[in-house]
């Protein structure tokens, strides 16, 4: 019995990997390694059938696009600045939440709305926020009701800031859930001795609650941050990337060379530098986490 | 004697209302302008509270094409869910169990995390001239694949999570029982991280409910989920926002009911990091 028993470990795991990696290997790594075939290769299939072999052309291209490059730098201000403001606010929100909020219930209901952005669709969010920014729309009606004048929220200048603040409105909530998280689980007792201590909050906060969440922050930034490099549902369904290229964020980008206008070797060559930065991104993030 | 003002208290309340303002306030004003007729939608002052409840907007999203899309959505992220967690329980028991072996050491563990990392949109366009290639663009079929396939790495860390979590010694103790691998697995270990299980289906299942941009690639015509139809209600001279409103108070249901039942699991799932 034993020996059949010792035979059978090392097999069970390929028995159990194949299904998965079946999956995997036809829908995500056969078309991955497809895309750099033809990456190297000039293609629109709406001009024309033909493939031509270009080698590396399209790799160089891709770093001299002004557009993709200004795409990339409008991803580090509506990344940066948008999720450092959830981190802050997020932070905030849940020491708040468990500083001030005694009843279990009522803290437990609060924590619920807070999170419910963060449950629906990108592309309901999107439209939701957009009946009430439009020139026409929610915002600017009160504001006029008020006597105020309306503001042009998706103006050349301020669309991507407007986009940023739907993004605040609805990922704040994963910030505040790690945070909260994190915070519930510092052990009470060492809040009470600094407090028989004497200690001030202001004290207590930087030197107890902020070391402690010093790590699962960390990860929250990079998992924001990752998330809101990949999504392009708000741009999308917001903007469309306008007026001009004002909201233009790579993900956009490449989804308009990829299938709007169908320059798809240029798309899978930007899809391959897209997709390679997002995994150094999340070797950074896998290494913190092992550190922790 | 004077009690002594408590401005950090003050202020932190002030913050929590301020924030649950701002959150509630789109959610509020969505559910009241689907209640609203087309006309009302524009005026100025808006109407805060809806005087008379105008079902005009539901009515149109479950006599047209609305109702297709959201039954689309539904099985599509019911049936894909149902292939990623029994791929994933598959993937995590043997990552769990068997973290040796070339397919399941800490270099397959992390690839497999990669598939999740990569944007979407960087997959779509080999995967959206595959689908293409073999006539299946727009099908229930290419969707679900696909959609699996993205989901299969959360699946599977989310009940690796699980998984770890339980002790060896009680599988060990089903052998000595006489149990077979089969039986320990659906007898012992399943049944054990059953609430661990159902959150993984609510959290794999609500993804795809919200995913967007792979259901208006890879769909649109024959099979469209209703996240690739509310773009489409805005186009055409008059856009018709208390249609929009309707279908989003719709979709957001699930999204609420799960939050709702799963909410310790969210806090859980975010401790582990």
């Amino acid at each position: 019995m034993f020996g059949k028993e010792s035979k059978r470990i090392p097999k069970t795991p390929y028995y159990l990997m194949i299904p998965p990696q079946l999956l995997i290997w036809v829908v995500v790594i056969f078309p991955l390694l497809w895309a750099i075939y033809i990456s190297f290769h000039d293609w629109n299939p709406t001009i024309s059938p033909e493939r031509t072999f270009v080698g590396l052309q399209n790799y160089i291209n891709v770093f001299r696009d002004e557009r993709f490059i200004g795409a990339l730098l409008r991803m580090l201000y509506y990344s940066g600045v948008g999720v450092t403001i959830q981190l802050v606010l997020g932070t905030a929100i849940a020491l708040a939440l468990v500083e001030y909020v005694r009843s279990e219930r009522l803290r437990t209901f609060l924590l619920v709305l807070f999170l419910l952005p963060m449950m629906m669709a990108e592309a309901v969010a999107a439209q939701m926020w957009t009946l009430l920014i439009t020139d026409t729309g929610t915002i600017n009606n009160i504001l006029i009701w008020l006597g105020l004048n309306p503001i042009g929220w998706r103006s050349r200048e301020l669309a991507l800031t407007t986009i940023m603040i739907v993004d605040i409105w609805q990922w704040t909530a994963l910030p505040l859930l790690i945070a909260y998280a994190a915070r519930i689980s510092i052990p009470e007792s060492l809040y009470e001795s600094s407090r028989l201590d004497g200690a001030s909050k202001w004290l207590i906060l930087r030197k107890i609650t902020l070391p402690y969440m010093r790590v699962p922050l960390a990860i929250a930034f990079l998992l924001r941050f990752m998330d809101s490099y990949k999504f392009l549902d708000k741009v999308f369904i917001m903007t469309y990337g306008g007026p001009g290229t004002a909201t233009e964020l790579p993900t956009f980008y490449l989804y308009q060379t990829a299938f709007s206008y169908f320059k798809v070797g240029y798309g899978a060559a930007m899809s391959w530098i897209f997709g390679i930065i997002a995994v150094v991104g999340m070797f950074i993030f896998w290494r913190l986490a092992k550190a922790q | 004697m004077r009690k002594k003002i408590n401005w950090g208290r003050g202020l932190g309340i002030t913050a929590l209302v301020v924030y649950g303002i701002f959150i509630l306030f789109p959610i509020y004003w969505t559910v009241n302008t689907s209640f609203k007729e087309i006309g009302d939608v524009y005026k100025v002052p808006p109407s805060f509270i809806p005087t008379r409840f105008i079902l005009d907007a539901y009515r149109f999203i479950f006599q047209g094409t609305g109702r297709v899309a959201l039954f689309n959505s539904l099985v599509v992220a019911a049936v894909s869910t149902a292939i990623a967690v029994v791929l994933g329980t598959m993937a995590s028991y043997a990552y769990s169990r068997y973290p040796f072996t070339p397919l399941t050491n800490e270099g397959a563990q992390f690839n497999l995390l990669t598939v999740r990392m990569f944007p979407p949109i960087a997959f779509l366009l080999p995967i959206f001239w595959m689908w293409k290639r073999f006539g299946l663009l727009d099908t229930y079929f290419a969707l679900i694949i696909t959609y699996t396939a993205f989901n299969l790495p959360l699946a599977v860390w989310l009940l690796k999570g699980f998984m770890d979590a339980l002790p060896r010694s009680i599988e060990e103790a089903s052998y000595v029982d006489g149990y077979s691998f089969w039986q320990t697995v659906r007898r012992v270990v399943l049944p054990l991280i059953g609430s661990g299980l159902a959150a993984t289906v609510a959290l794999c299942w609500i993804f795809i409910w919200n995913e967007f941009i792979i259901a208006y690639l890879l769909g649109g015509r024959n099979v469209i989920l209703y996240t690739a139809y509310l773009p489409s209600l805005r186009r055409g001279m008059r856009i018709m926002w208390n249609q929009i409103a309707a279908l989003s108070v719709l979709a957001i249901i699930p999204s609420i009911i799960i939050l709702v039942l799963f909410r310790k699991y969210l806090v859980k799932i975010y401790l582990r990091g």
